[in-house]
């Protein structure tokens, strides 16, 4: 009992100890959660890049412009990383924008309309990532196949496909087509999946609001 | 309409913003997660604040929800922080500023209150903050008989948390 009287006196006293935060900041402080997470959007599209071009350092040898030179997509190859490269930054560019324009607004309607704006770049983006691996996979498979018909001998007899093996190989290529871009949406729907639900959840909370 | 109403909520908060500070220090160890509390708390506050009628004081509804926050948000955490290392940040640094025997003792007094279960550190906080019973148990939506009877226990327990 008179433990905690004691500890009540002293509390009192602690109050003049306490954080104070202007009007300002505290204004600010009711849209900051919409704000970091467009800033992580922003983090993570960056962090991606730079792990693409570590990534790209590593594998990019000479055996890999070899490879390239054998199936003659070297042009092929060093175009696609330029559009690549210009693509990305282009996107990285519009997601330090979103965060920008979120960090400054400072009323309800807008910061919604930033929101919509934010989820649509990251689906672009998405759908961006998606169409250009299928692209590749498909060009670089069919110069892979073109080389091979060019170079191959023809060690057995029978070297042509039947009508049935032909349903089969283009099976089993759009086969690993599909498996390979759901791979790749599965691991973007997770990274940015997370991040696009919560700013859903705060744009509709800020909608309920308005209509209050 | 909705200006004033930002106005109206932010003009509140600033005046009684030591009372989800106070709230942080019972519920957090160190600066960066005080933050985080208040910043939950303050949002959590906006979110709730349509539906405040003003037929009680901004006050007392900022009581019930903050504490409502503190209680939550440390319940879903509950189980990933050890309470052995709850040797806080703020009082270890508090600590060195001790130097007689109540000083001492107070600084176990507040080691002890942060080793209570979430509700249990809303009893305290409610107390330390001077409230009757009646304001207590309408704060954390108990009877009155009710919270007479945690008070007692976690007055035992505090006893005990101190004199092992």
């Amino acid at each position: 009992m008179d433990d905690l009287d004691l500890l009540k006196k002293d509390w009192k006293k602690q109050e003049k100890n306490l954080p104070h935060l202007s009007y300002d900041e505290l204004y600010k402080m009711i849209w900051k959660r919409s704000s970091s997470i467009v800033k992580w959007i922003f983090v993570i599209s960056i962090i991606e890049f730079l792990l693409g071009v570590v990534l790209g350092i590593f594998v990019i040898d000479d055996d890999y412009w070899q490879q390239m030179e054998k199936f003659s997509l070297t042009e092929f190859t060093i175009i696609t990383y330029g559009l690549s490269y210009l693509i990305t930054f282009y996107f990285i560019f519009r997601f330090y924008k979103n965060y920008q324009r979120i960090s400054t607004t400072d009323s309800a309607q807008l910061l919604m309309k930033n929101i919509l704006r934010t989820r649509k770049t990251v689906k672009y983006y998405i759908s961006f990532i998606l169409i250009s691996s299928g692209f590749l996979f498909l060009v670089t498979f069919y110069m892979m196949m073109r080389n091979h018909a060019l170079t191959a001998e023809p060690t057995t007899k029978d070297m042509s496909f039947d009508t049935t093996q032909w349903f089969l190989f283009i099976g089993g290529t759009l086969l690993v087509l599909a498996v390979l871009l759901g791979a790749i949406w599965l691991i973007y729907r997770v990274v940015y999946g997370i991040l696009l639900r919560r700013l859903q959840k705060n744009y509709k909370e800020l909608k309920k609001m308005e209509m209050e | 309409m909705n200006k004033e109403l930002e106005h109206q909520f932010v003009t509140n908060l600033e005046k009684n913003q030591n009372i989800a500070h106070k709230i942080c220090r019972i519920y957090t160890n160190d600066k960066d997660s005080h933050n985080d509390l208040f910043q939950e708390i303050t949002i959590q506050l906006w979110k709730a604040y349509p539906k405040f009628r003003g037929d009680s004081k901004f006050s007392t509804w900022m009581y019930r929800v903050a504490l409502n926050t503190a209680i939550t948000l440390y319940r879903k955490k509950k189980r990933s922080i050890p309470t052995q290392d709850y040797d806080s940040v703020h009082f270890k640094i508090k600590s060195e500023e001790y130097d007689d025997e109540v000083e001492q003792h107070l600084k176990l007094m507040y080691d002890a209150v942060r080793q209570l279960n979430d509700i249990d550190k809303a009893l305290v906080f409610l107390y330390l903050e001077d409230k009757n019973y009646a304001e207590i148990s309408d704060t954390l939506g108990i009877t009155e008989v009710n919270a007479r009877v945690k008070m007692n226990r976690v007055k035992t327990k505090l006893k005990n948390l101190i004199n092992p």
